[in-house]
């Protein structure tokens, strides 16, 4: 889960790194007083990337021209997102831009620490930054990261700056089970301060059940979703909304996708990636997958696709069984089943007149002929 | 031979008590699997069917002979009951939970390197040598002996493709879960040494997703001159970027992590990548083949 960019900053900040000193305003606030000098940097509160080249950052030289930085950023989307907060920070006389990140990577059974000596919006067209592997956050060394840093970094004195602060970053990411910390950029001001200018940090929501701030990020999240999704993630489904018209009810990641990639292959438009493997394999843990997809004006057929091991294929088929006999929607259901228990699956299908499929192939091309589409 | 599992291993269930781990108990034990005891800190002298339960790993090992552990407890107690298993001696440690914290795993795997032990997991459906020993909850009629190996990111998609090997004849040495998350107790790396060292597998059907980068060390195994034939599929060509895909680790970040990038990368390495599901097999007799006739050169 992605912290705002406020939130990250005041993480750093209660770990003594420096940021910034901003103000973050919520729609309807109006235009604060108070700020001393301008001109001042308005900063749209989004989760989605790229937001300095979808112009979510604007440079406000007076009140007036803050007033209305404030009614445009409210105003706009930003992949999809509305701010739901702006931060307003001073505009930083900026002499050097550089790039540090702690983050977790399998490569390294563990943390990385990353380094560019050029940061800023430009990173991922420069050449790569440097990787030094930590692992176990315990196995940081100092003088690792120094021989690491030796090449990329000449200044001396600014190296061993960045090492100090790598170290901390390590420690707070072990501490608050944070997946990345990145900052970029990484700043010199004028005045030889070294500041955050920007700051991205992940948080772990697996370890929601040791760490409250993660607990409220999750629950956040969950209140922030419409109320038929909400009841989906209640029930720990996993779903992302994709732009096709053949929805999935789906067990596994892998599988799901698999499903979606077949679904392409055939000629159809998948409508959403929808896991329901890590809720309750019931009546009580389907019903809302069906409620969201049946309401979804978009969703012309879904295709129920399981196979399951742990999950038992007799308890999924009396699930849909139940759910089939209460539903109001006419959507057509395509189902495909399979795995452990599946040879009871045609005995339960067979009282409320439905077929399941033997094979992925047949259900998918069934669903795409129903949405429409070849096949 | 198989890898990390087969007849020889002596396993105890963690958290035996609880549902999960009753149910193991029976449907492993159908399969062959020799359970040899189960642990329950305060439930020691119980039994779950035949198998007798006690309060520690350590007690379970000196009285059973156990080596090998499946974990089946709480996210949250994940990590001291796999620690407990692996300073205990235990050679190889299964977790199939998911939703662990990250830096749980790290601790994790870092216990096991330092004590020699195998991990495989988190967030795994366990590991399966067919016709000797399964170690998680994979359906059993999907897996027939053979000399595949399987690795795999995702349970559901491994239960699928094998039951296709199977059907067509194929059987497997083993099939490994490695986990959808982004830390793994055995990586692909690793379980593909574990293969290459194995005599019973001819060839290796790599079974992949968006995200992460385990992708590039099948693609490194596969360019080594001694590499035997590697076929895979790697699922997710339709998943937008930037979003997660149930797994942790299933999340392209970068355009290395894109399912294109990495059907690139791997195909340039020698890596016989199937372009769905429904041409997997063909792909993996494709990659056999092409082994085979490599092979018959470089005796000619």
């Amino acid at each position: 889960m992605m912290l705002l960019e406020h939130e990250a900053k005041q993480l750093l900040d209660s770990v003594g790194i420096q940021v910034p000193r901003g103000l973050v305003i919520r729609p309807g606030d109006g235009t604060p007083d108070g700020i001393e000098s301008y001109p001042v940097a308005v900063k749209a509160q989004v989760r989605s990337g790229g937001r300095g080249k979808q112009g979510g950052i604007v440079r406000a030289g007076d009140r007036p021209a803050l007033a209305a930085a404030i009614t445009r950023l409210f105003a706009t989307a930003f992949g999809g997102e509305r701010p739901e907060a702006l931060l307003i920070e001073p505009w930083l006389a900026i002499e050097r831009e550089t790039y540090l990140s702690v983050a977790v990577d399998g490569r390294a059974d563990g943390y990385v620490v990353m380094y560019s000596a050029r940061g800023g919006v430009g990173i991922e067209e420069g050449a790569p930054p440097v990787r030094y592997p930590v692992g176990a956050p315990w196995n940081f060394r100092v003088h690792g990261l120094r021989k690491a840093l030796e090449s990329a970094e000449p200044d001396y004195q600014w190296r061993e700056k960045v090492i100090a602060l790598a170290q901390r970053l390590i420690r707070t990411a072990a501490m608050r089970d944070l997946t990345t910390i990145e900052i970029n950029p990484l700043a010199t001001l004028t005045d030889g301060a070294l500041v955050a200018a920007d700051a991205r940090v992940v948080c772990d929501e697996w370890a929601h059940f040791r760490n409250k701030a993660i607990h409220a990020q999750r629950e956040a999240e969950k209140r922030r979703a419409e109320p038929l999704l909400r009841d989906c993630l209640n029930m720990q489904h996993m779903y992302v909304r994709l732009d096709g018209d053949i929805a999935l009810i789906s067990g596994g990641a892998g599988m799901t996708m698999a499903a979606m990639d077949m679904i392409a292959d055939c000629g159809g438009r998948p409508a959403c990636f929808l896991d329901c493997s890590p809720g309750p394999t019931s009546t009580r843990g389907y019903r809302p997958a069906f409620a969201m997809l049946d309401a979804d004006p978009r969703v012309k057929v879904i295709l129920v696709s399981v196979f399951g091991g742990g999950t038992q294929m007799q308890r999924v088929a009396n699930s849909m069984k139940e759910i089939m006999a209460e539903r109001k929607s006419r959507k057509p259901v395509v189902f495909r089943l399979d795995g452990t228990n599946v040879d009871q699956v045609p005995g339960i299908f067979a009282r409320f007149g439905a077929h399941n499929h033997a094979r992925l192939e047949d259900a998918v091309a069934e669903a795409v002929r129903l949405a429409g589409g070849r096949a | 031979m198989s890898i990390l599992l087969d007849r020889t291993n002596r396993v105890l269930v963690q958290g035996v008590t609880g549902q999960m781990g009753t149910y193991f108990v029976e449907d492993a034990c159908k399969y062959g699997t020799t359970v040899v005891a189960g642990v329950s800190p305060g439930r020691d002298g119980a039994k779950v069917g035949d198998v007798p339960v006690f309060g520690s790993v350590r007690a379970a090992r000196e009285a059973t002979g156990a080596d090998t552990a499946i974990v089946f407890v709480p996210p949250a107690a994940v990590l001291g009951g796999a620690l407990e298993a692996i300073e205990a001696g235990c050679r190889l440690v299964v977790v199939t939970a998911d939703e662990l914290p990250v830096l749980d795993t790290i601790e994790l795997k870092a216990a096991a390197r330092a004590n020699g032990a195998a991990v495989v997991g988190p967030n795994s459906p366990g590991i399966i040598s067919p016709g000797k020993a399964k170690l998680g909850f994979m359906p059993s009629f999907c897996y027939m002996q053979g000399n595949v190996g399987v690795i795999s990111r995702s349970g559901s998609l491994s239960y699928e493709c094998c039951k296709r090997l199977t059907l067509a004849g194929m059987g497997q040495s083993t099939v490994i879960g490695i986990g959808g998350d982004p830390v793994k107790g055995t990586t692909a790396a690793e379980a593909l040494g574990l293969f290459h060292d194995d005599p019973e597998t001819a060839a290796v059907l790599y079974l992949g997703e968006i995200g992460g980068s385990e992708e590039s060390f099948v693609a490194e195994y596969a360019a080594r001159p001694d590499a035997k034939p590697v076929a895979a599929l790697i699922v997710g060509h339709t998943a937008p970027p930037g979003r997660k895909m149930g797994h942790a680790a299933a999340l392209i970040g970068s355009k290395a992590e894109s399912h294109a990038a990495k059907v690139a990368m791997m195909r340039s390495a020698g890596v016989h990548v199937a372009s769905g599901l429904s041409d997997m097999v063909e792909t993996l007799q494709a990659a056999l083949s092409h082994g085979m006739r490599a092979a018959q050169d470089a005796a000619a």
